[in-house]
């Protein structure tokens, strides 16, 4: 089954227990360089990741199908699937064999649930001394808040990220439209095993990772902590504009059409001159007090108010067209639909790969960002498909994974472990 | 003194080559994170993203920028003008000895010096070089005009943060870029991820590579569920006041306190959320008809009706107390709710300090350490990574890094006086 041409992760398997985005984030790039990622699930709560039941949902089929999501189908390409039935003794055992011929553990459980199953890393690096296990939680797993639970917004709210983003006050916060946390965490955990990966070969050794997704979180609140310790202040909101350049305008601007809009980031005087000349040197952009950046900053309400004014006559990408041949920084506020239809640089770079799935036939999937000349990686993973089915992949990982001869399979399966 | 932390070791020995400008540093920052010595090339007037604020001090005092202090912890700074004719032998001996290059910038400036890559590559052909530019080397877009601003509006991101529509659906407000930087560190990670493939990639082949970074595709990549609902369902989500962007409206998540501020009351509304609402409403004295007949008919004649009234009560309940009250009493009952912090507001927070997430280092202000927040992870007690110090001073490493190149002191007085360090 396996692919036999080399990637970077040849021979590197990953026992994946992850759920929602955040730990199938970090797995699908693994996935995508080559590891053998082996998602594990069951027929309950507790074990079956609640992606595979919620919209979107590809039209048609059977309704209560767990193989229909497009979001799971998207963060679970390139892995192969099994059943097991972690709460039953002998499921416990299953597992343990598989870890023993693991690389990687990855989980996001609820934090404290594999130690009650006595399958913490205490118990599993006695198996496999060369395992590295990552943990994902909200919080971290030490701490006073080892115990508390989150979601990527949780996260978000704790860490600074939410209060961060939005219009000042008095409006609240706008925050994050999706779990970014849960990305970003992904990221940072396929990040920490390739770099404990690196070290294992070195010293031969295995880790243990315990990754915070609010932590996450405060590394990515750019400088608002230094900034806080060096004033004595609070971290304010600031909307779209520059706070720490005298940039502007700076900012999302209505245009023609229904909730469209453009970004344009004004940064030099030069710019400034430009963009003027583009809305046809109307009188109020030739006043003094717009001439220079620190005059357009001081008077930086009206002069949106103005240039918003001008913008939602304009059609948005034949804008962004004519302010980027005058050099300046614009862009439309661009939607999935727009992304998927009219980005022709997305088009370009082949940025949607088409992948198989086996119930809901191709569809597109999104592909790591990036081209290597030499180094072969595919979003589609050793298998070279989209998301597995629930257990698609049983016989494989029990038969030549686990080498299970067809009775005992069919044993396990009888008795409800697989 | 060598700060231990058992994963900042895992590039122990690696060296990596930063150039270009302020959209590949927070990659090379991640690469010091993990023990690789990165040696950026700034040039003589140094990078631009030391005139970023915010400032310590004065504007303009390249030393002073806050910005380039957070995003070049543990890095040498060297003044070498990368593309000058006389370091032309600096290069060479660098490019034998180097693992990674990572150039960020616009796409014709990184491709002009990819050509310098190509040539150190000829030497060592190990050498991982990685660009970062706002779409890629080719393409329609490839020479675009960007900002992290525009970034996040064309990435998508934008389309999915603000606030909720008006009655009819319309909006009055504008899509929001979240605060700070989040393009840039969103490719940056993708680039990370990049190199250590092609390292890895390298152990099995011995042969390095050139990636090239979209930072529009790294953020496209990032939009969670808004993809998919198009692919999938042709949908389109509307974004929401402090909550995910969704086809169809959902019911608030962020519930004002007593003390002015925020908690994130995410929900499912299940039948055990309702119970235990009732019961932190009961300890705090609040009247209520949760465990009510009445309210569980309403539930069953109208879920939505049902959810409206369990809205109404949880906006009273947060009303009852301060925020960080109701997230420690939320959590004790299992709730994911958190309050809506100010990033600086976890440095006192005990948990955060057991943890060692804020790293105390020296540099910027004098006889003052400051905290960084740079660790996202332990082995269960102790941080995993660390940084050895702080961001370098413009040029602070010039003379020991060429030093250790084999670069003579009357060699480099001779760069110093062709103006290319």
């Amino acid at each position: 089954m396996e692919i036999e041409r080399r990637r970077p992760l040849d021979g590197v398997r990953v026992i994946d227990l992850t759920k929602i985005v955040a730990g199938p984030n970090a797995t699908r790039m693994l996935a995508t360089m080559g590891a053998e990622v082996i998602r594990v699930e069951w027929h309950d709560q507790r074990a079956l990741d609640m992606l595979r039941m919620i919209r979107p949902a590809v039209p048609g089929g059977d309704p209560d199908s767990l193989n229909r999501s497009g979001l799971f189908n998207n963060l679970n390409a390139g892995k192969y699937g099994i059943t097991l039935n972690m709460s039953l003794p002998q499921g416990r055992d299953l597992f343990k064999r598989l870890i023993a011929q693991a690389s990687v553990l990855c989980e996001n459980y609820s934090p404290e649930q594999m130690e009650s199953w006595g399958l913490g890393y205490s118990a599993l690096s006695q198996i496999n001394p060369e395992l590295i296990y990552l943990q994902i939680t909200g919080m971290g797993k030490s701490g006073t808040y080892k115990a508390y639970r989150s979601v990527g917004p949780t996260a978000q709210a704790l860490s600074g990220l939410t209060h961060m983003s939005g219009l000042p006050e008095p409006m609240p916060p706008a925050g994050w439209g999706y779990s970014y946390l849960d990305h970003s965490t992904g990221y940072y955990g396929a990040i920490f095993v390739l770099a404990a990966l690196m070290k294992r070969r070195r010293t031969g050794r295995g880790c243990y990772i315990d990754l915070s997704q609010t932590e996450t979180g405060l590394v990515l609140s750019g400088t608002a902590v230094l900034e806080a310790q060096i004033t004595g202040k609070a971290t304010e909101r600031y909307g779209n504009r520059m706070p720490f350049a005298q940039w502007a305008p700076h900012g999302a601007f209505r245009c023609r059409g229904t909730d469209e809009w453009i970004a344009i980031a004004i940064q030099n005087d030069e710019q400034w001159a430009q963009f003027v000349e583009e809305m046809g040197s109307p009188e109020w952009a030739c006043a003094a007090r717009f001439a220079h950046a620190s005059g357009r900053k001081t008077h930086e309400d009206e002069l949106e108010r103005l240039v918003a004014e001008f913008t939602q006559g304009q059609e948005r990408y034949e804008l962004m067209q004519r302010l980027q041949r005058r050099g300046i920084a614009a862009g439309p506020v661009q939607n999935a639909a727009d992304r998927c239809e009219r980005d022709p640089q997305l088009k370009y770079r082949g940025y949607f790969v088409p992948l198989p799935q086996s119930e809901i036939g191709t569809w597109p999937i999104e592909a790591f960002p990036a081209k290597f000349q030499n180094t072969p990686i595919s979003v589609g993973g050793p298998p070279g498909r989209a998301a597995p089915l629930i257990g698609e992949d049983n016989d494989y990982v029990y038969r030549e994974v686990l080498g299970l001869k067809p009775d005992e399979i069919a044993a396990l399966k009888e008795d409800w472990v697989i | 003194m060598t700060i231990e932390a058992a994963l900042s070791s895992a590039l122990e020995g690696a060296v990596v080559i930063e150039t270009g400008d302020q959209r590949g540093e927070f990659a090379g920052m991640l690469f010091a994170m993990f023990g690789a010595e990165v040696i950026k090339f700034e040039g003589r007037q140094g990078s631009n993203s030391r005139c970023i604020g915010p400032f310590a001090k004065s504007e303009r005092d390249g030393e002073q920028s806050l910005y380039f202090e957070r995003y070049n912890l543990g890095k040498k700074s060297v003044t070498l003008e990368f593309e000058h004719p006389a370091a032309r032998a600096a290069r060479h001996r660098l490019g034998s000895r180097a693992d990674v290059v990572i150039d960020s910038g616009e796409a014709d400036s990184v491709e002009r010096r990819v050509k310098l890559y190509h040539e150190m590559q000829q030497s060592n052909p190990r050498l991982i070089v990685c660009t970062i530019t706002p779409f890629g080397l080719d393409g329609p877009y490839r020479d675009l005009s960007m900002t992290d601003l525009t970034h996040l509006a064309m990435g998508g991101v934008m389309a999915s943060c603000g606030y909720d529509p008006r009655p009819d659906g319309t909006y009055d407000t504008p899509p929001i870029a979240p605060a700070m930087w989040q393009a840039y560190h969103i490719a940056c990670e993708h680039a990370v991820l990049a190199v250590f493939a092609a390292l890895h990639f390298r152990e099995l082949t011995g042969n390095g590579d050139l990636i090239d970074v979209s930072i529009h595709e790294a953020v496209s990549n990032c939009t969670e569920v808004a993809v998919p609902s198009y692919i999938y369902n042709h949908a389109i989500v509307q974004r929401q006041t402090g909550r995910h962007a969704a086809e169809h409206p959902t019911r608030p998540w962020l519930r004002r306190t007593n003390d002015g501020r925020y908690v994130k009351a995410f929900m499912f509304w299940s039948r055990h959320e309702a119970r235990v609402i009732g019961e932190m409403l009961r300890e705090a004295g609040i009247e209520h008809d949760l465990d009510s007949d009445s309210y569980r008919e309403l539930c069953e004649r109208s879920p939505s009706a049902g959810h409206s009234h369990l809205n109404g009560l949880v906006d009273k309940l947060a009303a009852s107390m301060t925020a960080d009250e109701l997230f420690h009493r939320a959590q004790a009952k299992g709730l994911l709710w958190a309050s809506v912090r100010v990033p600086e507001e976890n440095m006192a927070d005990p948990h955060f300090q057991a943890r060692g997430t804020f790293q105390p280092l020296d540099g910027l202000v004098a006889g003052r350490a400051l905290y960084y927040p740079v660790s996202l992870a332990t082995d269960g007690n102790e941080r995993l990574t660390a940084f050895q110090h702080g961001a370098p001073q413009l040029g602070e490493h010039t003379r020991e890094v060429l030093t250790q190149l084999g670069i003579s002191n009357a060699e480099i007085n001779l760069l110093a006086r062709e103006g290319a360090i």
